[in-house]
C-alpha cells in the first residue's frame, strides 16, 4: 500500500513541480518531495523484509542506498537552488528539472526496492529517461551532445539488459519458475541451465555498466557528469552508481548459488581491472575537473566491484566503500560548483590559489581529497586497505600488485590537479568571489565530517545492516 | 501454418539483410512496418491465452506500437530533418550486406548449438540476428536518425526472443516494458529534432566537443 501511495504522491509532486513556473515555488515542491521521501525511507527501514504491492521488498541492501539517495537529495536541494540563482536561470529550465529530479528519485527508489527482474528493470529505463531531463539543463549544444549520447547508448544499454532478464527467464522457465522474483530464482538456480546464466550475466553486466560507470559503457557517463550541473554531478557519481551496482548485484546474489559462480567472479575482475586500466590512461590526461571527478567514480566503481569479486570480505567492505564514496564524491561536485562560479571555467589549469580566494572551501576540497584517494584517517583509507586485503587473501592476490601500480598513477593524476587549484597561479587573471558560498561549504564540511567518524567510529548500525546485506552471498 | 510462419521470419531475417544496404531514409520507415506486421503476425500466431486481456495487449504491443506508432512517428522525424538520405557509412553498402549475411549465418550456428528443446529455434535466430545486425547499423552509420533505427531494430530482435521462450511475465510488468520503450522512443525524437535545429545537421561527426 504504502509503496503505490509513494509511486502515485511523487508523480503528483512531479507534474505541480512542472506545472508551477514560479522558480522559488517550484524549488518548494521539491524540498517538500525531498522531506517526503526521508520519511518515505524511515517507514520502509521501519518494515524491512515485509513484500509491498507484490513487486517491493526493502530488505538491507535496498535500505542502506534508499539512505543514502535521500541524504544526498537534501544536500543536492540547497546546492541547486543556488546553482539556478547565481545562473539566472530560467523558470522553465528550473520547473523541468524539478519534475525530472523527483521522477528520478522515484525511479532510484524503485530499482532499489523491487524485488523482481522485471520491474527492476523498469525502474532502471525509467531514471535515463529522468536523467535525460536534468543533464539537458543548460540547454547548450555541449548539454545537447552529452543528454543525447547518454540517452542513446544507455537506452542501447538498457535494452541488452532487458535481454539479460529474458534470457534467465527461459532458464526460470524450463524449471518452472514462473515469475522472475528474486527469491524465486535464487532458490532454484542450481537448476536452470548454465548457458542462460551466463548469458543473462553477461548481457547485464553489459547493460547495467553504463549506470555504474564501468568497462564497456562508461564512456557517456563520463561526458553526462561533464555537461551536466554539479549537483546533477554529484548524483550520477552516488545514487545512479549505486542503483547501478544494486542492480549487478540483485543478478550476482540470485545466480551465486549456481556453478557459474566462480565464472561470474571471473567476469567481474575482468571488468573491474579493464576500467582501472581505462582511467589510469585518461585521468593522467585530463585538464577538465569535472571529467577528472568523473573517472575517480569509475576508479572507485572498479575497486569495489573488484572487492566483490574476491568475496569473503569483499563483499562487506564492497558497500561500505559504496557508501562513503557517495558522500566524498557528492561533496566534492558540490563543491566544484563553487569553484566554478569563482574561476568559470572548468580546466585545472586556469584555477589556482584556491586557499587565499575561499579557504572555507578549500578545506572542503582538502579534505574530500584525502578522502578520495584514501589517505588516513579518512574512512576510505580504511576501506581502501580492506579491498587490498580481500585480493590479497583471495586467489588473485598477484592483482593486488597491478591495482596497486594503476593506483599509483591514479593518485598522482589527482594530486597533481587538486594541489594546483589549491595553491597553484591561477591561469585566468579575474575571478569572481562572489561564488564563494559559506553556507554550502558548511554542509559540505559536516558530510566529510561524517565520512571522518564513519572511519574511525564504525556505528553498530551500519556494519549490522552491510552484514545483512551481504548475509545470502556464499562466502 | 507452421510453413508460413517460418516463411515470414524468413523475411524477416531478409528485412535484416537489406536495412544494412539502406541509405534513403524513407526505406528505413518501410523496413520498420514490414517486420512490425511480421512480429504481429507471429505474435497473434503463438498467443498461448486467447482471452480478451492478452489479445488486447499482443494488438497494442504489435500491431499499434511496432507496426503502426513507430514507422508514422519516424517518417515524422524524417520529414522534419527534411533529409532524404543518410550522412553515409563507415563501411560500404555492398560489404555490409555481406557482413549481415555473415552475422545471420553465425546466430543460426550459435543458436544451432544451443540444444535447448524448449526454445523455438527459428524466433531466436531471428532475434539474435536482430540484435548483431542493430547494433552494426548503428555502429557503421554516421547519421543519428540510423542511431535512432538501429534501437528500433534492437527492440524489434529483444521481442522475438520473449516470444522464443515461449513463457512471458506478468501482463503488469509488461505494459510497463512497453510504456518505457514508448517514452524512450518520444524523448530519443525530441532530442533527435533539438539537435537538428542546433547543429543544422544529422552527422555524428558534428557531436565531437566533448573531449578529455
Amino acid at each position: 500500500m504504502i509503496i503505490s501511495v509513494f509511486l502515485i504522491s511523487s508523480i503528483v509532486f512531479a507534474l505541480l513541480a512542472y506545472i508551477i513556473k514560479r522558480p522559488i515555488l517550484s524549488h518548494f515542491v521539491t524540498f517538500l518531495y525531498s522531506v517526503f521521501l526521508c520519511i518515505f525511507v524511515g517507514y520502509e527501514y521501519l518494515h524491512i523484509n515485509q513484500t509491498q504491492a507484490t513487486y517491493f521488498k526493502p530488505d538491507a541492501i535496498g535500505i542502506i542506498f534508499l539512505i543514502v539517495q535521500a541524504i544526498v537529495d537534501l544536500i543536492s536541494i540547497i546546492h541547486y537552488y543556488n546553482y539556478t540563482k547565481s545562473r539566472g536561470d530560467h523558470p522553465k529550465s528550473i520547473s523541468v528539472h524539478n519534475m525530472g529530479r523527483i521522477i528520478f528519485n522515484m525511479s532510484i527508489a524503485g530499482v532499489l526496492l523491487a524485488n523482481h527482474f522485471g520491474v527492476l528493470w523498469v525502474f532502471m529505463e525509467i531514471t535515463t529517461l529522468a536523467l535525460s531531463l536534468l543533464i539537458y539543463h543548460d540547454r547548450t549544444t555541449t548539454a545537447l551532445e552529452g543528454t543525447w549520447k547518454y540517452v542513446f547508448i544507455c537506452s542501447i544499454g538498457i535494452a541488452i539488459a532487458f535481454a539479460g532478464v529474458l534470457f534467465l527467464s527461459i532458464g526460470a522457465n524450463e524449471v518452472g519458475i514462473k515469475d522472475l522474483f528474486y527469491d524465486q530464482v535464487k532458490e532454484k538456480v542450481t537448476l536452470i541451465n548454465p548457458l542462460w546464466l551466463k548469458a543473462c550475466f553477461i548481457f547485464i553486466l553489459t547493460g547495467f555498466s553504463v549506470k555504474m560507470g564501468l568497462v564497456p559503457l562508461f564512456n557517456v557517463d563520463i561526458d553526462a557528469k561533464d555537461v551536466s550541473p554539479s549537483p546533477v554531478g554529484a548524483k550520477l557519481s552516488s545514487v545512479v552508481m549505486n542503483s547501478g551496482f544494486v542492480a549487478i548485484f540483485r543478478f550476482y546474489d540470485a545466480l551465486s548459488g549456481s556453478s557459474i559462480f566462480t565464472w561470474m567472479n571471473h567476469v567481474l575482475l575482468i571488468v573491474g581491472t579493464m576500467s582501472l586500466l581505462f582511467v589510469v590512461a585518461y585521468s593522467l590526461k585530463v585538464n577538465n575537473v569535472k571529467r577528472l571527478l568523473a573517472y575517480s567514480s569509475m576508479e572507485h566503481a572498479a575497486l569495489v566491484i573488484i572487492a566483490f569479486a574476491c568475496g569473503g570480505l569483499g563483499y562487506f567492505i564492497a558497500i561500505l566503500h559504496l557508501i562513503i564514496h557517495s558522500l566524498v564524491k557528492s561533496t566534492l561536485f558540490f563543491q566544484f560548483a563553487q569553484m566554478h562560479r569563482i574561476f568559470k571555467d572548468k580546466n585545472y589549469l586556469n584555477m589556482g590559489a584556491y586557499l587565499k580566494i575561499n579557504p572555507l572551501g578549500a578545506l572542503v576540497l582538502f579534505l574530500s581529497y584525502i578522502s578520495i584517494i584514501g589517505f588516513p584517517p579518512s574512512c576510505m583509507f580504511i576501506t581502501e586497505i580492506l579491498i587490498f586485503r580481500s585480493i590479497i587473501d583471495s586467489q588473485y592476490a598477484w592483482l593486488a600488485i597491478v591495482i596497486g601500480f594503476f593506483m599509483l598513477f591514479i593518485i598522482y593524476g589527482m594530486s597533481v590537479r587538486i594541489f594546483h587549484i589549491l595553491m597553484g597561479k591561477p591561469g585566468v587573471k579575474e575571478f569572481d568571489e562572489k561564488g564563494k558560498n559559506n553556507l554550502e561549504s558548511l554542509i559540505q564540511l559536516v558530510v566529510i565530517s561524517a565520512v571522518f567518524y564513519l572511519g574511525i567510529v564504525k556505528p553498530d548500525v551500519v556494519v549490522n545492516y552491510i552484514a545483512m546485506a551481504v548475509s545470502t552471498l556464499p562466502h | 501454418m507452421e510453413y508460413l510462419i517460418n516463411l515470414i521470419v524468413v523475411a524477416y531475417i531478409v528485412s535484416l539483410i537489406y536495412l544494412a544496404k539502406v541509405e534513403l531514409l524513407k526505406t528505413y520507415v518501410k523496413i520498420l512496418l514490414v517486420q512490425g506486421l511480421i512480429i504481429f503476425f507471429v505474435a497473434l500466431a503463438e498467443l498461448k491465452e486467447v482471452d480478451i486481456l492478452h489479445l488486447m495487449f499482443v494488438l497494442v504491443e504489435t500491431l499499434v506500437f511496432k507496426a503502426i506508432f513507430v514507422p508514422l512517428f519516424m517518417q515524422r522525424v524524417i520529414k522534419r530533418s527534411k533529409q532524404t538520405k543518410n550522412s553515409g557509412m563507415y563501411i560500404k553498402p555492398y560489404i555490409s550486406v555481406i557482413l549481415a549475411t555473415v552475422m545471420v549465418a553465425i546466430s543460426f550456428a550459435l543458436v544451432e548449438s544451443i540444444h535447448d528443446e524448449h526454445l523455438e529455434i527459428k524466433y531466436f535466430t531471428a532475434a539474435i540476428s536482430s540484435i548483431m545486425i542493430g547494433l552494426y547499423v548503428g555502429i557503421n552509420h554516421r547519421d543519428i536518425i540510423t542511431h535512432l533505427i538501429s534501437y528500433m531494430i534492437i527492440e524489434n530482435g529483444i521481442f522475438l526472443i520473449a516470444l522464443a521462450l515461449g513463457g512471458e511475465m506478468p501482463i503488469l510488468v509488461n505494459s510497463a516494458i512497453l510504456l518505457d520503450i514508448f517514452s524512450t522512443i518520444l524523448i530519443m525524437g525530441m532530442f533527435f529534432n533539438k539537435i537538428k535545429n542546433y547543429f543544422n545537421s544529422t552527422d555524428e561527426t558534428e557531436l565531437t566537443k566533448l573531449k578529455d
